[in-house]
């Protein structure tokens, strides 16, 4: 169950276990206004990425992240980075 | 768990983002969404189920309160800008860095 230290690393991770199952990976994102945390994991229930901040930077890198993630999920394609516009 | 359009989504989870400024946590997970609407059937039945691929599943809860919400292609665009907005407006308690380092 790693905790990743570095965001790239994570990033990379995760995409990369969205491609190898999408139906069975998700997302979960958990924000604490009170302790000024946030943590986003990446999982499909056998292997499981985490990557914790506390730095307001953080926050745009991630909701990027959550946003590609969304993207490839409602898109047809099996093929990340394509930019549908019909 | 209630089910609800992408736009009242958006503004349940912005009272969700207020009421928890003082304590408690946001959790958000998104999900991929195949669409099936009955019960995974047994061995033997067979499945005249049709998964539909362009759909995701996005739900949210403060702990106590759940909703839920299913967002595909067509309405993804439109979702996700409004989306983005609401987290960059609300996850603002987190340390902004001294240092002015652009990496």
């Amino acid at each position: 169950m790693p905790v990743f230290q570095t965001w790239d690393e994570f990033a990379r991770a995760a995409e990369k276990l969205y491609l190898t199952d999408p139906m069975k990976v998700r997302v979960v994102l958990k924000y604490r206004h009170c302790d000024g945390n946030l943590c986003i994991k990446v999982t499909d229930n056998a292997v499981c990425l985490q990557y914790k901040t506390d730095q307001a930077q953080d926050v745009k890198k991630i909701e990027k992240l959550h946003g590609k993630l969304m993207r490839l999920m409602v898109s047809k394609e099996t093929h990340s980075g394509a930019m549908e516009t019909d | 768990m209630v089910l609800l359009e992408n736009d009242s989504f958006l503004t349940e989870l912005t009272r969700l983002f207020q009421k928890c400024r003082t304590s408690g946590s946001v959790v958000i997970t998104l999900k991929k969404y195949d669409g099936r609407t009955k019960p995974m059937p047994r061995k033997g039945h067979s499945e005249s189920f049709e998964p539909a691929d362009n759909k995701c599943l996005l739900r949210a809860s403060d702990g106590k309160k759940k909703i839920s919400t299913v967002v595909s292609t067509k309405e993804v665009i439109k979702f996700q800008m409004a989306y983005s907005n609401l987290l960059r407006a609300h996850m603002d308690g987190l340390k902004k860095k001294d240092k002015k380092s652009k990496s």
